[in-house]
């Protein structure tokens, strides 16, 4: 007993460092590098969605349509395995920040655009008054005060996107998960090592929970009451 | 300055303004009154293109607007909306911009003053309003009354040749209802066009040059404040007198 207690603990101490350093080497950019991309391709397609152009905005709903309509899972194998079969290969990172950013677009053009139409009509009067544009409007009057109601959402698909990442364990990548999983195939001790990746997905988690307080608070201090 | 001619404004089935007609000239103070869903609002908005005429023309300054025959684009609506400054019934500041920020809104973006000379023109007009004291407060920090100020402010930031208020005052405490009022009235006297729906009647016969009454889409009674208020021809616009004294 007193032996498994030692091996168990000598074993988490042994693997916490690389599980961690796959989380900081991989999971994190992963995480930031596709929801930065996301947050611009919800942008673009809430503007679309928000067109009056027809055209654009069925594209929009097109796409928002796939990808909100099929699981992650299947985009990313399509993206991975399917590619190649068509002669594309592309790296597992490259596969995941492609298919991650779809997806994150597609959510995050939803949040975005409720966020905007959530403004009240009298702000674009009150912008077309002293003469500007729709677009000088949208841009200096609009989208601030959008941005502001939709981080708390945006910080929440933001947090999922991080756990989010451990599907790119199935596509060879060696993340956080992987390396989990890695270790636990050789030590045969599943249980305390996937504890021990939960453990670090929560840490990650956590300290984006503060971050993301941290954002709404600076960010909320002047919206109309 | 404003002329307008038989303008025709229909929501659905509904026809809210039928057929109005009206000059304005130069440094007048026109004040609107009218009972509940006349058409005083929807008027007023038609005259920065907020709403869209069906038929009549809006001439003002050198622009001239014929509806029905010509299709009012975004071009034509920001040109149009150079001519007036509008006053919302609630204000409707940018609540994510300082005060001075709101009325260097428009120069800046809009004119594309360079900031210096916005910010210099932005405190002297929220000076003239009273809050030169309050320029880098935001909008969730000051009274109704110093909002509906800042407004004001900000309208005039563009150098309008009509300023527009829509019920200026009415979302007031009664008690900052003064500041304001206070403020309109300087603007009339010192010349300034203005358009003013309201129903506070101590402004239309102090402060008004022209008199509107208007019910059901139409004007029924025009002049000066003494013509409407001691004289009055008709009988809905004594009607409606006499339910506003009570
Ligand atoms: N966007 C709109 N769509 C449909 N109907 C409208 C719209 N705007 C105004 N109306 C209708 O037009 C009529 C006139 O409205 P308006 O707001 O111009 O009246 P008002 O004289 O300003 O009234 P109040 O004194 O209550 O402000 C009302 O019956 C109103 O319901
Ligand atoms: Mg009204």
């Amino acid at each position: 007993m007193v032996e498994r207690v030692s091996t168990v603990t000598h074993l988490l101490i042994s693997s916490f460092w690389p599980i961690l350093k796959a989380g900081l080497l991989i999971t994190i950019p992963l995480t930031l590098i596709t929801f930065i991309l996301g947050l611009i391709l919800g942008l673009l397609t809430a503007m679309a969605r928000l067109s009056r152009m027809k055209v654009l905005d069925f594209i929009a709903r097109f796409y928002v349509w796939i990808f909100r309509g099929t699981p992650l899972l299947v985009q990313l194998f399509i993206l991975f395995y399917g590619l190649p079969s068509i002669k594309v290969t592309i790296s597992p990172f490259t596969a995941a920040v492609i298919g991650f950013t779809l997806n994150m677009g597609a959510y995050n053009s939803e949040i975005i655009r409720a966020a905007i139409l959530s403004i009240d009509k009298g702000q674009w009067e009150a912008a077309y008054a002293i003469g500007m544009t729709k677009r000088q409007a949208m841009r200096r009057i609009i989208i601030p005060q959008a941005a502001r109601v939709s981080i708390p959402p945006l910080g929440n698909s933001f947090i999922g996107l991080v756990k989010d990442t451990s599907l790119a364990a199935t596509i060879t990548l060696t993340e956080l998960f992987q390396k989990g999983q890695q270790i636990a195939s050789v030590n045969y001790e599943p249980f305390w090592i996937y504890v021990e990746v939960a453990f670090i997905y929560l840490i990650f988690c956590t300290i984006l929970t503060y971050l993301q307080g941290y954002v709404e608070k600076r960010f909320e201090k002047h919206v109309a009451k | 300055m404003i002329r307008i001619d038989h303008l025709y404004k229909r929501f659905d089935e509904h026809e809210v303004l039928k057929g109005i007609s009206l000059n304005i000239d130069k440094g007048t103070t026109a004040v609107i009154i009218g009972p509940s869903g006349s058409g005083k609002t929807t008027f007023l908005r038609c005259l920065n293109l907020l709403e869209i005429p069906d038929s009549g023309t809006i001439e003002l300054g050198e622009d001239k607007l014929t509806f029905e025959d010509q299709k009012i684009t975004e071009k034509i609506k920001t040109r149009f909306r150079k001519h007036s400054g509008m006053v919302f019934q609630s204000y409707h500041l940018f609540p994510h911009k300082t005060a001075l920020e709101n009325v260097m809104e428009g120069p800046v973006i809009v004119q594309g003053k360079p900031k210096e000379e916005a910010r210099e023109t932005g405190i002297k007009l929220l000076g003239k309003v009273g809050l030169g004291a309050h320029a880098h407060k935001y909008p969730h920090q000051l009274s109704g009354g110093q909002q509906q100020r800042v407004g004001i402010a900000r309208a005039m930031a563009m150098g309008p040749e009509v300023l527009l208020f829509d019920e200026p005052t009415s979302a007031l405490d009664p008690e900052l209802v003064g500041d304001v009022l206070k403020v309109m009235k300087d603007l009339s006297e010192e010349g300034m066009t203005m358009v003013v729906v309201t129903h506070e009647m101590s402004f239309a016969r102090d402060a008004a040059d022209e008199v509107i009454f208007i019910d059901n889409g139409s004007i029924i009674e025009h002049g000066t404040p003494k013509e409407v208020f001691e004289h009055t021809k008709h009988e809905r616009t004594k009607q409606f007198l006499n339910r506003l004294e009570k």
